[in-house]
């Protein structure tokens, strides 16, 4: 499949050299395919709002893309990777996206693991890079905890610093604002949802974060 | 002063055309009548000018809150249709968006190193949604202005009506907004406050993110939170609505 992405940085082929414009975009047939899943039958979308959509859909990616590579910096982390984007969401705005999403790549990284047990030859380098990354994320996150400018890093361990993370949520697309004060508001049942998906490093690393 | 010297051939009354008697016979002047002068009564009094105004202004506020109970309704059910796609999902082959483009776009900001494979899948799904929920908003302007064809004003109303798209104020024209109506109220004299909902006051949503954190914090403890946000910025939009028309007429 074409469309396998590795993790290696990934190739810089372009797919047409010389329309470079249309590589910043997502395809205006899928993004039409799926702007008429939202409207009636009968209902009519014309090409400017299309491209409208387009440009709208690659900032969005370009916006929740900076936001976690800012995060993967300060955890002094190379790679990107799906609980980042989700933490990414949560802090600009984007809270309804992530119940959703993180079902999704919760069945996700199942079906991987399923692929994984079927053919453990295709699958190897993949899942030992998600292990060894989830303590790091933990470890980085009690680290990250003094050094961190924003406030809801401030005197939490590993794992109480993931769930204040996870409950946080900040208002708009302006980090200035957030890290002008703390806010105490969080919600458990949020982050106790955290623990349940992906964080199970997050819960046993929490011990040793109020250990220490 | 009636002039005696005419003479009247058609209206002789003795045997000779001209009798002697006719000049003597005094002709009652003509009594202008004075015009009776109507009093004008035509303004009306202030009691039934408030009161019409009161009746508009409360049929408004019912339309107004119809509206955004049918929109809030209408995003609820899209989040609880996404959940339920998401439950039913078991190929992660088959995307509705291109992995490769999505990790280019990534790339292209210099300070991406490396991704994840699975960062690409959730953005695919991520941008779904996106788009979704986009062109769910700007159809609404589009019902608004009973047009079936969703066009870009559209989606410059969604994106000025929502909080969580402030990211996205670049990219609509500056044209665009001002048909909106940012900055000016355009229902003259109508009180300001159409139905605005309890919890949200008297504060502006519009580009103070900063000062409203806290409040926006304790909104979105739920899954509620952007119904209610939008649910307040309904009425500024649909207020904006008279003189969009008119700049589309003259358009």
């Amino acid at each position: 499949m074409p469309d396998s992405d590795n993790e290696s940085g990934g190739p810089s082929n372009a797919e047409f050299s010389s329309p470079r414009e249309q590589d910043r975009f997502l395809p205006i047939a899928n993004v039409s395919r799926i702007m008429k899943k939202a409207l009636p039958a009968n209902a009519k979308i014309s090409k400017d709002a299309k491209e409208t959509v387009q440009e709208c859909v690659s900032e969005f990616i370009s916006f929740i893309t900076g936001e976690a590579s800012d995060k993967c910096q300060r955890e002094k982390r190379k790679t990107i990777n799906g609980d980042d984007l989700l933490w990414a969401m949560t802090t600009l705005g984007f809270e309804d996206y992530v119940e959703p999403l993180k079902l999704y790549l919760h069945k996700f990284r199942e079906l991987e693991g399923e692929k994984a047990a079927t053919t453990s030859a295709s699958s190897g380098p993949q899942p030992p890079l998600h292990r060894e990354t989830t303590p790091s994320s933990s470890t980085h996150n009690g680290a990250g905890g003094p050094v961190g400018g924003y406030g809801m890093y401030g005197g939490a361990g590993g794992g109480s610093g993931m769930i204040m993370m996870m409950g946080q949520p900040m208002y708009g697309g302006s980090p200035p604002a957030a890290s002008s004060g703390s806010y105490p508001h969080h919600q458990m049942a949020m982050g106790g949802k955290g623990g349940a998906y992906g964080y199970g490093g997050g819960s046993s690393s929490s011990p040793s974060g109020l250990g220490r | 002063m009636e002039p005696s010297s005419q003479p009247q051939p058609m209206m002789g009354v003795g045997s000779q055309p001209y009798p002697a008697a006719a000049p003597y016979v005094p002709v009652p002047g003509s009594l202008a009548v004075p015009p009776g002068s109507q009093p004008a009564a035509a303004f009306p009094n202030p009691t039934q000018l408030s009161a019409q105004h009161q009746m508009v202004y409360q049929q408004a506020q019912q339309f107004h809150q119809q509206l955004q109970q049918q929109q809030e309704q209408q995003l609820r059910e899209f989040w609880t249709t996404q959940m339920d796609e998401i439950k039913q999902a078991n190929d992660f082959k088959i995307h509705t968006l291109p992995l490769a483009r999505i990790k280019k776009i990534m790339k292209a900001d210099e300070d991406v190193r490396m991704i994840s494979a699975e960062a690409p899948v959730v953005f695919a799904k991520a941008c779904e949604v996106f788009i979704l929920e986009l062109t769910l908003r700007s159809w609404m302007h589009t019902e608004e202005n009973k047009r079936r064809t969703l066009q870009k004003n559209d989606i410059a109303a969604a994106i000025t009506r929502t909080d969580i798209y402030d990211f996205l104020v670049d990219i609509i024209p500056r044209d665009e907004m001002k048909e909106e109506g940012l900055g000016h109220n355009p229902i003259v004299g109508l009180p300001p406050a159409m139905g605005a909902p309890a919890d949200h006051g008297s504060h502006p949503y519009y580009y103070v993110p900063a000062q409203q954190v806290q409040g926006a914090g304790m909104m979105y403890g739920g899954q509620q939170g952007h119904p209610v946000t939008y649910m307040w910025q309904t009425p500024q939009g649909q207020a904006a609505e008279p003189p969009e028309e008119e700049q589309q007429q003259s358009a």
